[in-house]
C-alpha cells in the first residue's frame, strides 16, 4: 500500500486511482457534450454505418492489441483496477436512471439540458458503455492469447457481455417497433412509430376475428355509505364465482344461475349476444350473523349496460366486478409484398414472425372487452437480434460455469470464471 | 387456502424457533441433528402448504409479494440447512431460519386475498423459471448478506473471519449464477411477450444494478482475497439494493406503471 502512495498519478503500473480518474473524465466529457448539445437524443447511425463503425472498432481494439499487449497501460486496461471504477461509475448512471423516471418530459432546464430523462441516448451513457465494451475487449484478448480451456468460463461471461452490449449499441438504431391498430375485416398497412410517424410496413394485415377468453368475474363486498371495497384483516376480500357455494366474511353465497353474456330483460337477466353484454349471476346470500336470506341478480356492468349491485343490508353491498382477461387473441391474414399469403393467430406471449419481423398481441379496446372489434398489435424488425442472443447465451454457458466451478482457486490461476 | 395459512406458518415457526434455540444453546451432535431435523420438518410444512395452494388457486403462486416472501422463506430455510450440513456453521442456520420467520410473519400481517387471475403476460413458459431462479438467488445472496452482517459487526479481525468468508463467497458465486440466469431468462421472455428484450423498465433497472453490485464484490474479492472488511462492505450494501430492486421499486416514484409491480 505504501508503494501504492508513492507512485506518482500517471506513473507504471496504472491503478485505481487512474482508473477512478479516466472514469470520470469519461463521465463528465460526456455530460459536457451533452449539455453543450443543448440536451439533444442522441442515435447510432443506421445501416451500413453502424456495422462500419463496428468493424472499425473490433480492427482498432485488435490490432491495438497485438501491437502494445506488452505495454502496462494495455494490461492496465485488461484488469482490474481499471474495470472496478468503470463498473461503479456505469453503476452509477444506472442509479441515476433508477431514481429518475425515464421516457418522460424532463422538469427542470437542468435535467433536460444533462439527458437525464432519457439516460440511454445520451453522450455519457454511450461513452461509458464504449469503454467497458474497450476492457471487456482487451481482457478476452487477454485471456485467449494463449488459448487455455480453462479460461473458458472467463471468455464466455466477459465476451458474452461484451457482445451483448456491442449488438444492442449498434443494433438499436436499425430495430423498428410500430403499432398497428386493426379493426375486424379492415386491411393495415401503415403502423405508427412511437414518436407518432406512420410508417409503410413490407405487408398488409387483415384482423379476421379478435377473441378473448375471461375469467369468471369475481365478487366483493362494498360499503354502501362510502361506495368502497370492505377490508378486513385476515379475510379474502374478493371470491371468483367458479362454483356454486362462495362464502365471503360473514355472508354465504349459493350461486343458483350464471349467464356468462346477458343483458336485462323486465327484472332479470337473460343469455344475449349483443354487444356489451356482460356476466350476471342470480344469487341466495345467507347472513351467517342473523340468518337473513336475499335473493337477486348482480352484474359486472359493460360500456353499453350499467353494473346492478345486490343490497344485503342497510351497511353493506355484494356487487361483481369486471371479468378479467385469461387470454386474447387475434386471427390474422397477412399478405406480403413478396406474394405470400398466410393466416395465423397470435396471443400475448405468443407472436409470429414473418420476413424478419415478429407480430405481437399488443392491446384492444379494454372499455368494450370482450366486444373490442380493435386489437392493437405491436411489430418489431430487429435484425441485429441473433448475435444479441448469442451473447446471451454465451453468458448462459458463463453462469453455468460459475455455478460448477464457483470461486477461482489458487489465487486465480485456475478456472477463472 | 391462504385462510389456513397461521396454521401451516405456526406450526413452521414453531419448529424453527425451537431448532434456533437447540442449535444456539447446544453442543452436543444429537441435539444438533435433532435441530437439523426440526428445521427441515418446519420447511416441509410450508412445501405442503404452497403446493396445496398452487392446486388450489389453479395457477403458480408466483405474482403477489406475498407469495414471493413464501417461496423466499422456504429457500432461505432449506439454503441455511444445506450450509450447516455442508460447512458446519450453526450461527448462519440459525440467522437463516431467523430471516426466514420474518418473512412468514410478514405474510402473517398481511393476509393474502387469493386471485386466481393471471394476467396474460404472466402466462409464459418462462414465468417459473422466472420467478424461482430469482427467489432462489436472493435466498443464496441474502444467505451471504448474513455472513457479510456477521463479519463486520461481531467479528473484531480479519482473522476470525476466514472461514466463513470462503462461505460467503461460494453463496455469492452460486446467487450471482442464479442472479445472471434469471436476468437473461427475463429478457428472453420480454422479448416473446412485448418485442423487446431490455426497456429500463424500473425493476429491471433496479435488477441491473443489483447485479453490479455483485459484479462489484465478485471482481474485488478476486483481486484483493485479503482486504477482508472492504469486501464485506460491499456484500452488505449489494443487499441493501437487492432489497430496493425486490420490494421498494414498488414505492419509487420513478417506478410508476411498471409492468413488474406486484400486486399487493
Amino acid at each position: 500500500m505504501s508503494k501504492e502512495i508513492s507512485r506518482k498519478t500517471w506513473a507504471n503500473p496504472w491503478s485505481y486511482r487512474e482508473g477512478s480518474i479516466v472514469t470520470a473524465a469519461i463521465l463528465l466529457l460526456g455530460f459536457a457534450l451533452q449539455a453543450a448539445g443543448g440536451g439533444i437524443v442522441l442515435r447510432v447511425a443506421a445501416f451500413p454505418w453502424n456495422l462500419i463503425a463496428g468493424l472499425i472498432f473490433l480492427a482498432l481494439l485488435i490490432s491495438a492489441f497485438m501491437l502494445w499487449q506488452k505495454h502496462p497501460v494495455i494490461k492496465w486496461l485488461g484488469g482490474i483496477k481499471a474495470a472496478l471504477p468503470a463498473i461503479l461509475g456505469f453503476t452509477f448512471l444506472v442509479l441515476l436512471m433508477g431514481f429518475v423516471k425515464q421516457d418522460v418530459e424532463p422538469k427542470s432546464t437542468l435535467v433536460r439540458t444533462l439527458g437525464l430523462t432519457h439516460l440511454v441516448k445520451t453522450w455519457p451513457f454511450i461513452l461509458i458503455n464504449l469503454y467497458l465494451m474497450i476492457l471487456l475487449g482487451v481482457v478476452t484478448l487477454r485471456r485467449l492469447t494463449p488459448f487455455n480451456f480453462k479460461n473458458a468460463g472467463f471468455f464466455l461471461n466477459h465476451f458474452g457481455l461484451f457482445l451483448v452490449l456491442f449488438s444492442t449499441a449498434l443494433g438499436n438504431s436499425d430495430m423498428q417497433q410500430v403499432t398497428l391498430n386493426c379493426y375486424e375485416n379492415e386491411n393495415e398497412h401503415n403502423g405508427l412509430e412511437a414518436s407518432g410517424k406512420p410508417t409503410e410496413l413490407p405487408f398488409e394485415i387483415k384482423l379476421l376475428n379478435f377473441n378473448i377468453d375471461e375469467f369468471r368475474p369475481q365478487v366483493t363486498l362494498i360499503d354502501n355509505q362510502s361506495g368502497q371495497i370492505v377490508e378486513q384483516k385476515g379475510k379474502g376480500q374478493y371470491e371468483m364465482l367458479d362454483r356454486n357455494a362462495i362464502d365471503l366474511y360473514n355472508y354465504h353465497l349459493e350461486v343458483e344461475q350464471f349467464l356468462e353474456t346477458s343483458g336485462k330483460v323486465g327484472e332479470a337477466y337473460v343469455t344475449s349476444n349483443e354487444p356489451g353484454s356482460a356476466p350476471s349471476a342470480k344469487v341466495k346470500v345467507t347472513s351467517k350473523n342473523d340468518g337473513t336470506v336475499t335473493s337477486g341478480w348482480i352484474y359486472s356492468g359493460s360500456y353499453v349496460n350499467h353494473p346492478e349491485a345486490l343490497k344485503l343490508s342497510d351497511q353493506y353491498s355484494l356487487v361483481m366486478l369486471p371479468a378479467e382477461p385469461r387470454k386474447f387473441s387475434s386471427e390474422l391474414s397477412i399478405q406480403t409484398n413478396t406474394g405470400k399469403q398466410v393466416t395465423t393467430t397470435i396471443e400475448v406471449n405468443q407472436p409470429f414472425h414473418i420476413d424478419g419481423w415478429s407480430v405481437y398481441q399488443l392491446s384492444y379496446n379494454t372499455e368494450m372487452g370482450r366486444w373490442s372489434n380493435l386489437s392493437v398489435l405491436e411489430l418489431v424488425r430487429d435484425p441485429w437480434l441473433p448475435v444479441v442472443y448469442f451473447g446471451i447465451f454465451l453468458m448462459m454457458g458463463g453462469a453455468a460455469f460459475l455455478f460448477i466451478t464457483g470461486k477461482p482457486k489458487n489465487g486465480g490461476n485456475e478456472h477463472v470464471a | 387456502m391462504w385462510l389456513d395459512y397461521p396454521i401451516y406458518a405456526s406450526v413452521a415457526i414453531l419448529c424453527w424457533l425451537a431448532a434456533s434455540g437447540i442449535f444456539l444453546s447446544s453442543g452436543k451432535k444429537m441435539l444438533n441433528q435433532l435441530a437439523a431435523g426440526l428445521s427441515f420438518v418446519g420447511t416441509a410444512f410450508l412445501l405442503v402448504f404452497m403446493l396445496i395452494l398452487w392446486l388450489r388457486i389453479q395457477r403458480p403462486p408466483m405474482r403477489t409479494l406475498g407469495e414471493t416472501r413464501l417461496w423466499y422463506a422456504i429457500f432461505m430455510s432449506g439454503i441455511g440447512l444445506i450450509s450447516y450440513l455442508r460447512w458446519k456453521f450453526k450461527w448462519l442456520v440459525s440467522y437463516s431460519l431467523g430471516l426466514a420467520m420474518v418473512f412468514l410473519i410478514i405474510n402473517l400481517q398481511h393476509p393474502e386475498t387469493y386471485d386466481k387471475t393471471l394476467m396474460p403476460a404472466l402466462q409464459s413458459p418462462w414465468f417459473i423459471p422466472h420467478v424461482i431462479v430469482y427467489i432462489f438467488a436472493y435466498a443464496m445472496l441474502g444467505a451471504s448478506s448474513l455472513v457479510a452482517f456477521r463479519n463486520l459487526f461481531f467479528a473484531p479481525t480479519d482473522k476470525i473471519v476466514k472461514g466463513p468468508i470462503q462461505m460467503a463467497d461460494n453463496l455469492v458465486y452460486l446467487g450471482f449464477s442464479f442472479l445472471t440466469l434469471g436476468l437473461l431468462f427475463g429478457a428472453l421472455w420480454a422479448k416473446e411477450a412485448w418485442g423487446h428484450y431490455w426497456t429500463w423498465d424500473p425493476k429491471e433497472t433496479w435488477a441491473f444494478i443489483t447485479w453490479m453490485f455483485y459484479l462489484v464484490y465478485i471482481h474485488y474479492r478476486f483481486r484483493h482475497p485479503s482486504e477482508h472488511k472492504r469486501a464485506m462492505g460491499v456484500l452488505a450494501v449489494a443487499f441493501v439494493v437487492l432489497l430496493i430492486c425486490w420490494f421498494g421499486v414498488n414505492y419509487l416514484p420513478s417506478a410508476q406503471n411498471s409492468v413488474h409491480v406486484y400486486s399487493e
